[in-house]
C-alpha cells in the first residue's frame, strides 16, 4: 500500500537546519498494523504528517496505492486524503462547537455524502464505538476515553483504507487505553491498514511490527509474533 | 454544508458572547450611522426629481451687472417668462411664481400666512402638483381664486369641502377656493400652503406684470427632451438687446440671462432658493459615513484575526478531515456575513429608534419611517457586503493555516498581523481624532458667531410683525406709545425689518470720493426715529434721525461704514453732506452708522443705508425688561389684541430670529458631535476587545512577571502602554489632516476663528483618556488576578 524511497525533509529556521527525516525508506503493506518507535526528535510525527499527507517531503519518492504522491498539490493531496485516510490524535482534536454527532458527521459531510445516509453511517459508528447514547453531548461533556472514541468513531466513518494514529492513547489511563487498543486490533482485523506511533512499548506489542527511528533514520524493525 | 457552517458559527458567537456583543454592536452601531446619513444624503440629493418633467424643467436666472459689481440673483422680472417663450418656440411653457402674504380670513379664523405662491395655471403644465379637487386648467385663472394644499384646507375649513368657500384676504381682497392639492413633498426647493392666481397681482398692483425693472419673481420653462441649454443661453445678450428698457440703458445695467437645470437648484446652485442644500455638508458627511462604516468594519477585522488562534485549531482538523481551503473560507465569510446579518436586525432596530431624533438633529422629516422607499433592503445589501468585506480578509487568513502547525499548538499570530491590527487601531483612532478636532472648532466657531459683537442690541427684544398693514401703519405712534406704557416694556420702534430679517436692496447713485455720482447697491433699512437708539447701534459721524430736522422723512440718508469705504471715503466724517438718488428720492448722507451686522456673519457686513419711512414699516420692536417676561408678554399680548385686532399677535424675539440664521451651521454642528461620539465609541469598542484579548493571550506572561516581583501598576503600565502608543501615533497623522480640513471649512465664513492648538491638545489628550480607560479596565483586571491562577490555567 505505502511505499517510501529515500524520503527527506529538513526544518530550518534563520540559523540551524534540523535534518527531520534522513532518506529514509519503508515500505507497508495492505492490512498490516505497524507501530513506529524511538526517541523524541527522531522524525516519528514528522513521518506520520508526510504518510497522511499533511505535509510534503523535500526529496524522495512516496507511492500511495501505487501513486506516486510526492508532489501532489495541496488540493490533490486533501481529495486523496479525505477518501482514504483517518486521524487519531493523541489530544483528540475534537472540535468543541460540534455535538458527538456532528464532529462524526463532518468527514462525510467533505465528502459530498448526502443527509441521509450520513445519518445511516454515523449511527452505524456510534453504536460501534459504544457512545450512541453520548451522540448529542458536546466534546467538553465526555471523558478522555470517550472522547478518543469518539475521534476513532469519526476517523473510520469515511470508511478509509489506511489509519494514522498519532500516540492514541498518550492522553488516556491504561484501562481506557487499552480499550482503544482492542478497538484499533478489530479495526485492523476488518481489514484496515493502521499506522501508529507510540512512545509505549505496551502498545505497540497489538502490532504485527515495530519500526524504531533514530535521527530520522530507521534502526531496527521488530517482527512481532 | 450550509447548515453546519450557521450551526457553527452561532455556536461560536454563542461561547464568545462578550466577543461577540462587541463585534455585533460595533457593526451594528457603525451601520446604523452610515445607513442614517445615507438616508439623509439620498434625500438631499432627490430634490425636486419627482417632477415628471424634472429632467427638462429649468430656472431663469440673471447676473446683473450694473457699473460697478456684479449681482448674482435667482430672481427675474415678471415679463421675462412670457417674453422668452414668444421669442422661442422652441419653449414648451413658462410660469412664474411670487412669493406672497396675506392675511387670510375665514369667517372668524384669521391668520397670518407667509407662505402664499402667486401662480399661473401654467405652474401645474410644468411642475407635478397633483390636484385633488378642481380644475388643473381653470383653478388659478381669475383674479382671487385660491388652491389649498390638503393640510391648509383641513386648518380652514376641517373636514367640510373647500371648493367654493370665500375667503378675506388682507381685510379687503374676497377670494375663492378652487381647488385643493397634494401637500408639497419635503424634498421640493420650494414650499407653499396655498397658491393665489397671478392675475390677483394686477388687482393689487396695477402694472405689476409688466415692469422690466422689478426682480421679484422666480421664472420656471419648459424645455424639450435633451434640449442643450448652454445653446440657447448663448442667444441672450441679444434676447437682453431687445427687451432692455430705457431706465435700463441710461444706468448703464446689464442683465445675463443663465437656464439652471432644475435638478441643481437645491443642491448645486449658488444663487440661492426658498430652501436650497450645501454640497459640500453632503460630501461632508458621506465621508463621515464611509469613516464610520470603516472604524466598524476593522474592529470586525480586528477581532475576527485576533481570535484566529483560538479558531486555528478547528481550521486544522477540518482541514486533515479534508476541508479544502475553498470551503473554509466558504465557511468563514459565512460567519461574517451571519454576525453582520445579526447585526443588521439591531441596526434596523436602532435606525428605527433613532430616526426622529436624526430628523429633530437635521432638522428636516428626511423619512417618516425605515420601511419607506426600500431603504431597509438597501441596509440589507449594504449589511450582505460589508460581511463580505469585512470578512474576506479574516477568511483568507483563518483557511490558510497549516494543519500541523495548529494542531500541535505550535501557533503563533505572525508578526505581520500583529503590524495589521496596530494598523488599522491607528487608522480608527486617526479618524476618531479628526472628528473630535473637527466637532471642536466646529463649535468653537458656532460660539463665536453666537457671541460676536454684532453691533447692535439683540437682547430682550421682542418683533411683533404686522406685514405692513396700512391700519396699523398710520396709527403707529399711539400703538407704539400704547404698548411703551406696558410695565417691563422698555422702548418701542416701527421698522421695515431687523437684523437677520431680509431686507430690501435698492439701486443707488451717490457721491463718491472723487464728486462722481456712484452706483452702489445699497442694502435698504425703513426705521423711524426710535431705531437707531433703541438698537444701540453706534454713529460714528454726523448725527441720527432727529424730528428736529424736518427733511429727515423726505431727505436724509444714514449709510454704514462698509458704504463709506465702498465710494472710496478715508474716514466716515467725510462722507456726511454727500448727495444721493435713490428709488425717486434724493437728498444727503447725514450720518454714518457702525457697520452692525444683518446678515449672518457668513457674510461680510455690505453697504447699507437707512432712512425714515414711516410708510414702509412692518414690525414693531420692544425692548422689555428680563423680569416676568411671560407676563410681559402675555400683557403685550392683550394690548395688542385692542390696538390691532384685525392682526394676529405674531412675536419673535431679535436675538434668536438672528440665531436661526445659523440653523444649518447649528446642524452640522450637532450632527459631527455626535457622529464623532459614535466614532469614538466604536473604536475604543475595538480597542477593548484588542486589549482582552492581548491581556488574555498574555495571562501566562503576566502570572510570571508576578511571581518575579511585578506590582499591579508597572504591569497595568506594561499592557496599556503599547495601545498609547499607537493613539499618540495616530494623533501626529490626525494633526495636519484635521487642521487642513478646518481651515477649509472655516474658509466659508467671513468672520472666522483661527484654529488654536489647544483644539489638538484638547482632542489628543481626550483620545488618550478614553484608550487608558478602555485598556486599562481590562489591565488592571489581569494585574489583579493570582498568579498562581493565571499560571494553573496553562
Amino acid at each position: 500500500m505505502i511505499k517510501i524511497t529515500n524520503l527527506e525533509k529538513f526544518y530550518r529556521t534563520e540559523e540551524v537546519e534540523t535534518i527531520a527525516l534522513n532518506k529514509l525508506s519503508i515500505e507497508i503493506a495492505t492490512g498490516e498494523f505497524v507501530a513506529i518507535m524511538g526517541p523524541s526528535g527522531c522524525g516519528k510525527s514528522t513521518l506520520l504528517n508526510i504518510l497522511g499527507m499533511l505535509d510534503d517531503p523535500d526529496a524522495g519518492s512516496y507511492v500511495f496505492n501505487e501513486i506516486e504522491v510526492a508532489h501532489f498539490t495541496e488540493r490533490k493531496r486533501a481529495d486523496l486524503r479525505k477518501h482514504n485516510i483517518g486521524f487519531v490524535f493523541q489530544s483528540f482534536n475534537l472540535i468543541d462547537e460540534l455535538t458527538v454527532f456532528e464532529n462524526v458527521e463532518l468527514p462525510l459531510i467533505y465528502t459530498g455524502v448526502p443527509s441521509s445516509e450520513r445519518v445511516k453511517r454515523v449511527e452505524e459508528v456510534l453504536d460501534k464505538m459504544q457512545i450512541m447514547h453520548r451522540r448529542n453531548h458536546y466534546p467538553q461533556q465526555l471523558s478522555g476515553g470517550q472522547q478518543q472514541r469518539v475521534a476513532i468513531a469519526r476517523a473510520v466513518v469515511n470508511k478509509p483504507k489506511l489509519i494514522l494514529a498519532d500516540e492514541p492513547t498518550g492522553n488516556l489511563d491504561s484501562s481506557n487505553g487499552n480499550d482503544v487498543m482492542e478497538l484499533l486490533t478489530d479495526l485492523n482485523e476488518q481489514g484496515t491498514t493502521i499506522i501508529m506511533v507510540t512512545h509505549s512499548e505496551h502498545d505497540a506489542r497489538y502490532s504485527h511490527r515495530i519500526i524504531r527511528l533514530l535521527d530520522g533514520q530507521s534502526v531496527m524493525e521488530n517482527i512481532m509474533v | 454544508m450550509i447548515k453546519n457552517y450557521i450551526k457553527i458559527a452561532f455556536r461560536n458567537l454563542w461561547r464568545h458572547k462578550s466577543f461577540s456583543m462587541i463585534n455585533i454592536i460595533g457593526l451594528a452601531v457603525g451601520m446604523t450611522a452610515g445607513f442614517l446619513i445615507f438616508m439623509y444624503v439620498k434625500f438631499e440629493l432627490s430634490y425636486d426629481k419627482y417632477h415628471e418633467n424634472a429632467d427638462e424643467i429649468y430656472r431663469v436666472v440673471a447676473d446683473i451687472k450694473t457699473p460697478t459689481e456684479t449681482l448674482n440673483w435667482s430672481s427675474t422680472t415678471a415679463p421675462l417668462g412670457p417674453a422668452m417663450q414668444a421669442d422661442y418656440p422652441v419653449v414648451k411653457a413658462n410660469t412664474r411664481i411670487f412669493n406672497f402674504g396675506f392675511l387670510v380670513q375665514s369667517n372668524d379664523n384669521k391668520f397670518q400666512e407667509d407662505n402664499i405662491v402667486l401662480a399661473e395655471p401654467s405652474l401645474f403644465k410644468i411642475f407635478t402638483f397633483p390636484l385633488i379637487k378642481g380644475d388643473v386648467a381653470k383653478a388659478l385663472e381669475a383674479p382671487f381664486s385660491i388652491v389649498m394644499i390638503e393640510t391648509a384646507a383641513k386648518k380652514y375649513f376641517g373636514s367640510a369641502d373647500p371648493i367654493g368657500k370665500s375667503l378675506l384676504l388682507d381685510g379687503k381682497y374676497p377670494a375663492t377656493v378652487t381647488g385643493v392639492m397634494e401637500d408639497i413633498r419635503p424634498n421640493s426647493h420650494f414650499k407653499f400652503n396655498m397658491l393665489v392666481s397671478l392675475s390677483s397681482i394686477e388687482k393689487m398692483v396695477p402694472g405689476r406684470l409688466s415692469q422690466w425693472g422689478n426682480f421679484g419673481n422666480y421664472t420656471y420653462l419648459l424645455l424639450p427632451k435633451g434640449y442643450d441649454a448652454n445653446k440657447r443661453q448663448a442667444q441672450f445678450p441679444a434676447f437682453f438687446n431687445r427687451h432692455t428698457t430705457d431706465a435700463d440703458r441710461k444706468q448703464g445695467m446689464n442683465y445675463a440671462y443663465f437656464l439652471e437645470p432644475l435638478k441643481d437648484v437645491y443642491m448645486v446652485s449658488k444663487r440661492g432658493a426658498p430652501e436650497s442644500g450645501n454640497l459640500s455638508n453632503v460630501y461632508i458627511f458621506s465621508i463621515v459615513a464611509i469613516f464610520i462604516l470603516l472604524i466598524a468594519c476593522i474592529n470586525f477585522i480586528n477581532l475576527t484575526t485576533a481570535r484566529a488562534t483560538e479558531r486555528a485549531k478547528e481550521v486544522g482538523i477540518r482541514k486533515v478531515i479534508g476541508a479544502e481551503r475553498k470551503q473554509l473560507t466558504i465557511q468563514f465569510l459565512s460567519e461574517s456575513v451571519i454576525i453582520c446579518l445579526i447585526s443588521f436586525v439591531f441596526s434596523g432596530l436602532f435606525s428605527f429608534l433613532f430616526l426622529p431624533l436624526f430628523n429633530k438633529l437635521s432638522g428636516k422629516v428626511i423619512s417618516q419611517s425605515i420601511f419607506e422607499h426600500g431603504y431597509l433592503f438597501e441596509l440589507f445589501l449594504i449589511s450582505c457586503a460589508i460581511g463580505l468585506i469585512a470578512g474576506t480578509y479574516p477568511a483568507l487568513v483563518l483557511s490558510n493555516f497549516k494543519p500541523i502547525a495548529t494542531l500541535k499548538g505550535r501557533f503563533s499570530s505572525t508578526t505581520k498581523g500583529i503590524l495589521l491590527r496596530k494598523g488599522l487601531v491607528i487608522i480608527q483612532f486617526t479618524i476618531s481624532i479628526v472628528l473630535i478636532v473637527g466637532t471642536l472648532v466646529v463649535y468653537n466657531q458656532l460660539s463665536y458667531m453666537r457671541n460676536q459683537a454684532l453691533g447692535f442690541q439683540k437682547d430682550q427684544m421682542v418683533t411683533i410683525s404686522f406685514n405692513g398693514d396700512s391700519a396699523v401703519q398710520k396709527h403707529a405712534d399711539i400703538i407704539k406709545n400704547e404698548l411703551k406704557r406696558i410695565p417691563n416694556v422698555l422702548s418701542a420702534s416701527a421698522s421695515a425689518t431687523i437684523p437677520g430679517f431680509g431686507n430690501s436692496v435698492a439701486y443707488t447713485e451717490v457721491e463718491n470720493h472723487l464728486g462722481a455720482m456712484q452706483q452702489l447697491n445699497m442694502n435698504l433699512y425703513d426705521v423711524d426715529y426710535d431705531f437707531i437708539p433703541q438698537f444701540e447701534m453706534k454713529i460714528v459721524a454726523g448725527r441720527a434721525f432727529s424730528k428736529a430736522f424736518g427733511t429727515d422723512t423726505t431727505k436724509a440718508i444714514i449709510v454704514n461704514e462698509a458704504a463709506v469705504k465702498s465710494l472710496g471715503y478715508l474716514k466716515p466724517a467725510d462722507a456726511i453732506g454727500k448727495r444721493y438718488a435713490q428709488w425717486g428720492r434724493d437728498g444727503k448722507i447725514i450720518g454714518v452708522v457702525k457697520d452692525f451686522h444683518f446678515q449672518s456673519l457668513q457674510e461680510t457686513v455690505k453697504p447699507l443705508n437707512m432712512r425714515v419711512n414711516p410708510r414702509n414699516t412692518e414690525v414693531f420692536t420692544l425692548k422689555v425688561s428680563g423680569k416676568n417676561l411671560p407676563e410681559t408678554i402675555s400683557a403685550i399680548q392683550n394690548k395688542w389684541k385692542i390696538l390691532a385686532p384685525e392682526r394676529p399677535f405674531n412675536y419673535v424675539f431679535v436675538d434668536e430670529t438672528f440665531n436661526k440664521l445659523y440653523t444649518t451651521e447649528v446642524t452640522f454642528g450637532n450632527l459631527f458631535l455626535y457622529f464623532a461620539v459614535l466614532a469614538i465609541f466604536i473604536s475604543c469598542l475595538g480597542l477593548l476587545g484588542l486589549a482582552s484579548y492581548s491581556t488574555l493571550q498574555r495571562t501566562r506572561e503576566i502570572g510570571i512577571r508576578k511571581v518575579l516581583g511585578a506590582s499591579v501598576p508597572g504591569i497595568v503600565n506594561m499592557l496599556s502602554k503599547e495601545f498609547l502608543l499607537l493613539v499618540i501615533f495616530s494623533a501626529t497623522i490626525a494633526f495636519p489632516l484635521a487642521w487642513y480640513g478646518m481651515y477649509k471649512w472655516l474658509q466659508g465664513f467671513a468672520y472666522r476663528i483661527n484654529i488654536s492648538w489647544w483644539e489638538f491638545a484638547v482632542a489628543g489628550i481626550l483620545a488618550l483618556i478614553i484608550a487608558f480607560t478602555t485598556v486599562s479596565f481590562q489591565a488592571i483586571k489581569a494585574a489583579l488576578t493570582n498568579p498562581v491562577k493565571s499560571l494553573r490555567s496553562e
